[in-house]
Formats: structure tokens, C-alpha cells, sequence
């Protein structure tokens, strides 16, 4: 390097320390207890102070002073009532401690070939439950940006939501891969659409995606496990039982939390549920998740057509009986008023 | 109430869909790793598609429906937008390295510092949480926009979504459980034109967070065992550098496969690069960078004290050539080193000025 | 009592290392990485695999293109580190990898093949070495 080239080295900048002394609360020292050091023990003082609504644009943590002059983020998520569930930073905390890894914590070794129309079935109903974790993950991608960081407890909640349906669709996808068989037909889409279309507001989007479909998908997860056929699939069924527990937690405590804080939204919700049921009893019958649930219930294709949909069918009539008893919490009255293609089932 | 239905004897079964399954007889067995994503990479399961045509959101390999709804959003539908040769391996080694900020921080290990320390601390925690808002919003934007034929490096950033929520809730413990307090955020996270928030591409928002943003972060996370005070600290940078060079493998990857897989992108990718180096030593998401709060809080914290100040600025400047330097070798591994040796960047000539 | 530095010592650590699960877990997961350690003009190859380490030997530095990094610092310097986790039950904190490394104008990891991405795996794996260096607080060690 030439002389000219030869840079001088950089002074040392005085500091200011402007920053020094600005702070909203000071003093606070929150200690960990038998639990460790949670997410919802930090809430004290101002730094627990939810507000109905979040004033601020930026990415100002929750208590921290603010900037003046910082242009706009456009999050349109910024009431209290558009997002929020008390139960969001301690299923935080219980998802990371409850993580589990398909590769080395499922038993693949327990894996035994099935009779060929079994595992098909098994296939079937992996894929598509697999496209039903992946509209999860699409949905929660498109709304996350949207919700303003006064309510990071939910915002941090919904990334263990999207590390859940990640393991889940690599789960699965590695079970239909793991024992002869392949992966099915894909889902027609019309719950996925349904989910996927709920453009209106985060809350709408969790009716669909956890209270109309998120139910059935917990009574579906439960029958698979009930009906493994080995360890390998009752382990993952169990942790995504586990794992779409605490998402349904969230759900219906959100939905709680909106229809108790929000005019007019559990007229919103009637609505909405009214075009819903439809639109899932619809998917009830144009997915062969029927079928294949049907086939597996029953132990083979003979089995399908008598034991195996008599209990499919009274797995979805558990589904739509649990559905109408949390509607009936959330203070929306579905007796008599159920579609009737989703009555059908509580009929039978 | 309607009466009960009786149910048929024997239902009608629909069975025609058996015969339409995906490839079939894929039996794929677990390695010494377990049953990893690379190994159910077989057959046509395995392969990529050069642009996806998926629409519908179904699973790779999957059999499609032709009555399907197109209800994908898929902008990040081609493979060299997206793909990183090791993407199965980087997500299995997140899922394998997870850990908990509420049990895993020895939190009892905290106890008081002097004011000025632990404001500087509070202050970087501030910062910090703030940086990890956008690490952990901007790849999950991009998550639904990228075809689920792509789910190997889609579940990386879900992944690193996941890391960047612990980041953001460990650095708001700590500035919480020491007797301070959150401090004056820094707006340097928040939307300019050419930022990580607002690009509408993605290799240009991977080469601006993952190489740049995170590549300097990841430096103050590792830094964070000489300025800790405490175990508690220094385990939370330790396990938190951890993550973050994860993060910045992604982008060295992506940005790597890129450039071999779409050269005509060559030259947009080297003004990507231009606006990030123009930006890492003025820029403010690099808390080392000149004339900026976290700085002088670093500086604090390098020290010991406000009284130290000077010396901490020191290894500060240490720090910033250690950043600039792997930020070189960064872009060079990523197949981009030549901006380097053929004087379009500036910083090789930055780098001598900190020495 | 095996002697650092030495392949018998190195072995007595890994086997410490790899009977304790607690150093396998909270973020010292699973990894996989084949690097070396340099020690004067001592070389050791190291792989891990999982939450194994499998195999510490004594090799020779040449034909190690295959390795993700190496760790190279003076002699003084491992013993320093060594002496300071056998009186302390671990590495101290300005004695760890990472700050001995921080530390150093230069870092003590450096690629065999000069690649940034590959020489990044002594920062993504680095709980794993500590916890490995760490282990050999349990092993009576006799310095030469």
C-alpha cells in the first residue's frame, strides 16, 4: 500500500452518553422462581402494562422510551383485542421446554410393513394433514408481520406455532417415506382456501383455522393415535397432540378474549361460523381423509366399510359436538342453528 | 332435535383415490443421525423442481388434484431464489440445538453492578431485543410467500423465527432482572428504503440480514463473554452466537448456491452488496458502527466502566475489524470474493483504517 | 495419570465428554463436524457425531483439507486454559474458546481451505468444545 493509499487510523469518538439516564422504570429486578425466569414473570410495573392499543409504529419494545422521528411500520394489528390471549407467554414458555425432535426422538426403528391399503391410508391422511400444517404455517406467516410489538407474548407465542407445524410436516412427510410407501393425493383445499381467503383480520383467520378446523384436526390426530400401529406413529401423533393442544389453547382464548372486548364481534363470529360450517362440512366430505381414516379405523378395506367409518363418523360427531360446546362458552348459541350439513353428524 | 340416523349396514367407501398415490415403495432409513430430512431425500421426493408450478400448497411428490384451489401466494417460486445446498442439515442442527432462555440461563448468577454498567448493558438489551423484532418478522414474511415445494429451507427460517423469539424474550429478561430497566430503543430497525424491512426480494433481504445485519450481531453475541459480567450473560451471548451463526451460514449458503445458479443475477447481487457495505460501518444495525449509542454502551461494557471508556472503545475497534474481516471472508466463501481484490468494495481499504 | 497434552488424555476427556448428558443438552445439542487441534507441534483429529464425540486421535497437519476448521493456539495458552479448568471445574470466562479467541488479534480457528462458512463451525459448535474442554476437569491430568 502506497503511502497516499495509507489511511489514518480511526480516533477514538467522544462519547456523549446522551443515552445514559433515559429510561421509562428503572429499578426492576425480576427473579426466577422454580420455573426459571419466564416470559410472563417480566411483566411488572410498565413493562406490564398491556395496552388496549398500541399506539406506536415502530418496533419500540414494550416499556422502552421512544424515538421521536422514526418513519412508520405498517402493522395493522394494533388493538389489544385483534390478537391477544392471556395464556400466550406461559404456552411460550411450555412449547420451547416441550420440543421434541422427529429425527432422533421418534422410535423409527418400531416401523412394520402394513398391509398395503393400511398404509396407503396412513400416507393419505399424512399428506394431507401435512397440507393442513402447512396452510397453518402460511396463515400465521401472513399475520405475524401484522401484529405490533405491544403484544410481543403473542408474537413470540405464534413462532413456537410455526416451529410446531414445521416439525409436523417434516414428521409426517418422514412417516410417509419411512415404510414403503409414498405420499397421497393432495387435499381439494376447501378448508385450506377457507383459512387461507380469511383476509379480514387475525381473528377471523383463528376462527377458521383453530375453532371450525383446529377441533376436528384434534379429534383426527387423537383417533390416529389411538389407532397407531406402532410406537414410531404413537409418538408423533402424541407430540402433535400435545403440540395442537396448546395451538387450540391459544384459539379459543383469543376468541374469548375478542368476543368479551370487542363490539360487535360476536356478531362478526356468527357470521362467519355460518358461512364456516359450510364451507368445513364440505371438507368433510371431499377429503380422503374419510376414506382413509375410515380404512385405518377398520384394519383394511373390508373393515373400512362397516367398524371403520362407524367410527370415523363418530369421531367427526365428536368433533362437531365439541365445536358446538365452545361456541356455546364463546356466548355463540349453535343449538338449533348448526348448518345443517354439520348437524347431520350430531344426528347420527 | 332431528332422530337419530340409523346408520347403513356397510357404507359406501370411495377407494378409487389407492390406486393415485405419489411414487410408491419409498423406504427410507434412518442414519446414524436418525431419520433426517436428507435422508428422505430419495427418488422424486428428492427432487427440486428448477421453478415450482405449485399453487396449491401441496407436499413435494404429492399426487396433484386437479380440482385443486390455487391458494398459494407464492412470489419465491424458483429454486436458485430460495435453495442453499445444506438446508436439510442447518434445520435438523437447529432442531437438535434448541434451548430455553427461562431454564438454561443461570439467572441466579446475576447480581448488582455499578450503574453505569448496567445501564450500558440495559441499553444493549434494549437494542438487541429491537434487532431480533426484525430478524424474527422479515423471514417470516417470506415464509408464506415460498413454495411448499421448497420446505427444506423453509423450515430453516421457521427455525430462525423460533431462535429470534428467544433472543428478543432473553435479552428482555435480562435488561428486567438486575435492578435496571428497557432504555431509549434505537429506530435504527425501522424501515428505510434498501433495508432488510423493505426489500421486496429475497436474496436481497438474506445478503442484507443473514450476511450483514446478523454476520456483525453474531460478533456482539461472541463478544458477549468478555463484556458479560456474569454467568447468566455470558451463557445467554454464548447461546444466542450460536443461533445467530446458523442464521448466517443460511445466507452464505443461499447467496453461494445463487450465484452459481442464476449468474445473470451476478451483478444485481453485487448492489445488494454495495448498499449493505455502505452501511455496515455507517449503518446503525451494526452496534459496533461509528458514532452510535450501543457503541459507546459497548464500549462501556469492553472496559468496565464509564472511567475505562477509552480503553473499551479500543477493543471495540478491535471487534470492528474482527466483523469486517469475516464479513469479507463471508462474501468471499459465498462466491462473491472478487469485489474485494478488483476495488468495487470499499471496505478492504476500511479495514486498514481500523488496524 | 495421562499427561497433556496427549492422545491418552485427550481420549480420558472425550470419554468424561460422552458419559455426562447433561453437557448434551441446552444448546450443546446434537453436532457433526471433523476438526483439529493444534498444539504446538502436537495434532489432533476430533469428529463429532450427534452428541458424541467418536473419535480424538493423534495425527499428522497434513491432508487436513478435509477438516472443517482447526484450533491452533501457542502451547502456553491450551496450558493456561487446561490449568484453569482443572483448579476451577471449568474454563474461566476470559479462558474460554470463545474469549481466548476474541481475544486474539488473529482467531485461534482458522479454515484449512480458507472458507469463512466452514471456519463458522467453531462459532455454531461451539458449546459442544467448550463442554469437551470442560469435561477435563474430571481427568487427573499431569502437565509435562
Amino acid at each position: 500500500m502506497s503511502e497516499e493509499e495509507k489511511v489514518t487510523p480511526e480516533p477514538i469518538a467522544k462519547p456523549t452518553f446522551k443515552w445514559m439516564g433515559l429510561t421509562n422504570q428503572w429499578d426492576v429486578r425480576v427473579e426466577p422462581n422454580e420455573h426459571g425466569l419466564r416470559l410472563g414473570d417480566l411483566n411488572v410495573g410498565i413493562y406490564g402494562e398491556v395496552p388496549e392499543y398500541w399506539e406506536d409504529q415502530t418496533r419500540r419494545p414494550r416499556g422502552s422510551v421512544g424515538r421521536p422521528g422514526i418513519p412508520p411500520l405498517s402493522y395493522s394489528l394494533r388493538y389489544k383485542h385483534d390478537v391477544w390471549a392471556d395464556c400466550a407467554a406461559d404456552l411460550y414458555e411450555e412449547a420451547i421446554q416441550r420440543q421434541w425432535i422427529p429425527a432422533t426422538d421418534v422410535p423409527w426403528n418400531t416401523l412394520e410393513t402394513l398391509p398395503e391399503e393400511i398404509e396407503k391410508a396412513v400416507c393419505q391422511v399424512c399428506t394431507e394433514l401435512s397440507q393442513y400444517a402447512n396452510s397453518e404455517i402460511e396463515i400465521i406467516s401472513h399475520w405475524q408481520d401484522e401484529m405490533s410489538y405491544g403484544f410481543h407474548e403473542v408474537k413470540q407465542y405464534l413462532a413456537t406455532v410455526f416451529f410446531d407445524c414445521a416439525r409436523h410436516v417434516e414428521a409426517l412427510r418422514k412417516r410417509a417415506l419411512s415404510n414403503g410407501g409414498g405420499l397421497g393425493i393432495e387435499s381439494k383445499g376447501v378448508a385450506n382456501r377457507m383459512i387461507l381467503q380469511s383476509s379480514g383480520g387475525w381473528t377471523e383467520s383463528v376462527a377458521y383455522l383453530y375453532l371450525v378446523r383446529g377441533t376436528y384436526v384434534f379429534h383426527l390426530i387423537k383417533g390416529l393415535h389411538n389407532s397407531a400401529h406402532n410406537e414410531a406413529e404413537r409418538f408423533i401423533y402424541k407430540q402433535m397432540l400435545q403440540d395442537h393442544a396448546r395451538h387450540l389453547t391459544y384459539g379459543y382464548d383469543h376468541l374469548k378474549y375478542a368476543v368479551t372486548h370487542k363490539d360487535g364481534q360476536t356478531q362478526i363470529m356468527e357470521t362467519l361460523l355460518a358461512v364456516g360450517e359450510g364451507i368445513m362440512a364440505r371438507e368433510l366430505d371431499t377429503s380422503l381423509i374419510r376414506p382413509a381414516m375410515a380404512i385405518i379405523f377398520g384394519e383394511g378395506l373390508e373393515g373400512a366399510k362397516t367398524k371403520g367409518m362407524d367410527s370415523y363418523l363418530a369421531l367427526v360427531k365428536d368433533f362437531v359436538a365439541d365445536y358446538v360446546e365452545i361456541c356455546g362458552w364463546l356466548g355463540i348459541e349453535k343449538t338449533g342453528r348448526l348448518n345443517p350439513a354439520l348437524q347431520q353428524y350430531l344426528d347420527l | 332435535m332431528s332422530e337419530a340416523v340409523e346408520l347403513p349396514k356397510e357404507h359406501e367407501l370411495d377407494v378409487s383415490w389407492l390406486d393415485n398415490m405419489g411414487e410408491w415403495g419409498i423406504k427410507a432409513e434412518p442414519s446414524n443421525r436418525g431419520m433426517t430430512l436428507a435422508d428422505i431425500q430419495l427418488s422424486s421426493y428428492g427432487e427440486l423442481p428448477e421453478v415450482s408450478e405449485n399453487q396449491t400448497g401441496r407436499p413435494r411428490g404429492a399426487t396433484a388434484r386437479p380440482e385443486a384451489y390455487r391458494v398459494g401466494d407464492y412470489g419465491v417460486n424458483k429454486v436458485s431464489e430460495i435453495w442453499l445446498d445444506n438446508a436439510e442439515f442447518l434445520y435438523e442442527e437447529a432442531l437438535q440445538r434448541q434451548w430455553s432462555s427461562a431454564t438454561d440461563v443461570p439467572w441466579e448468577t446475576i447480581e448488582p453492578l455499578p450503574d453505569d454498567v448496567e445501564e450500558a448493558e440495559c441499553l444493549l438489551c434494549t437494542f438487541f431485543t429491537e434487532v431480533e423484532f426484525v430478524a424474527g418478522d422479515v423471514p417470516a414474511r417470506w415464509i408464506g410467500k415460498t413454495s411448499a415445494d421448497f420446505l427444506e429451507p423453509r423450515n430453516v427460517l421457521i427455525a430462525q423465527v423460533m431462535d429470534e423469539a428467544r433472543h428478543m424474550d432473553v435479552f428482555r429478561k435480562r435488561a428486567l432482572a438486575n435492578g435496571g430497566g428497557l432504555m431509549r430503543m434505537s429506530g435504527s430497525t425501522s424501515g428505510f428504503v434498501g433495508s432488510i424491512d423493505l426489500s421486496r426480494d429475497f436474496t436481497e433481504m438474506s445478503t442484507r440480514l443473514h450476511i450483514s445485519g446478523e454476520g456483525a450481531v453474531l460478533t456482539m453475541f461472541r463478544m458477549g463473554e468478555l463484556f458479560g459480567q456474569n454467568e447468566a450473560e455470558k451463557t445467554m451471548y454464548r447461546l444466542c452466537a450460536q443461533d445467530e451463526a446458523r442464521h448466517v451460514a443460511f445466507g452464505v449458503m443461499h447467496l453461494r448456491y445463487l450465484g452459481a445458479a442464476a449468474p445473470e443475477r451476478r451483478e444485481e447481487i453485487e448492489v445488494y452488496l454495495d448498499e449493505a457495505e455502505g452501511q455496515i460501518l455507517a449503518g446503525q444495525q451494526n452496534p459496533a458502527s461509528q458514532a452510535s449509542e450501543t457503541s459507546e454502551a459497548l464500549a462501556v461494557l469492553l472496559g468496565g466502566g464509564q472511567q475505562h471508556y477509552d480503553e473499551g472503545y479500543k477493543q471495540l475497534l478491535a471487534i470492528r475489524k474482527r466483523q469486517l474481516k469475516e464479513y469479507m471472508k463471508r462474501v468471499e466463501s459465498a462466491g462473491f470474493g472478487e469485489r474485494f481484490t478488483n476495488g468495487r468494495s470499499p471496505l478492504p481499504k476500511q479495514y486498514a483504517s481500523v488496524a | 495419570m495421562p499427561v497433556f497434552p496427549s492422545e491418552e488424555w485427550f481420549v480420558a476427556v472425550r470419554e468424561e465428554y460422552n458419559k455426562d448428558p447433561s453437557l448434551h443438552s441446552g444448546g450443546g445439542g446434537a453436532c457433526d463436524t471433523v476438526s483439529g487441534l493444534e498444539i504446538a507441534d502436537r495434532f489432533y483429529r476430533i469428529q463429532f457425531e450427534g452428541h458424541q464425540c467418536v473419535d480424538i486421535h493423534e495425527s499428522s497437519k497434513t491432508d487436513i483439507e478435509d477438516l472443517d476448521f482447526v484450533i491452533s493456539m501457542p502451547e502456553e495458552t491450551w496450558r493456561k486454559m487446561v490449568k484453569d479448568i482443572q483448579k476451577n471445574g471449568k474454563a474461566s470466562a476470559l479462558l474460554t474458546l470463545n474469549s481466548i479467541d476474541l481475544s486474539s488479534e488473529e482467531s485461534i480457528a482458522y479454515s484449512p481451505i480458507d472458507d469463512q462458512y466452514r471456519q463458522d463451525l467453531f462459532y455454531r459448535y461451539n458449546q459442544n468444545f467448550q463442554d469437551l474442554m470442560d469435561a477435563s476437569a474430571r481427568v487427573e491430568t499431569s502437565f509435562e
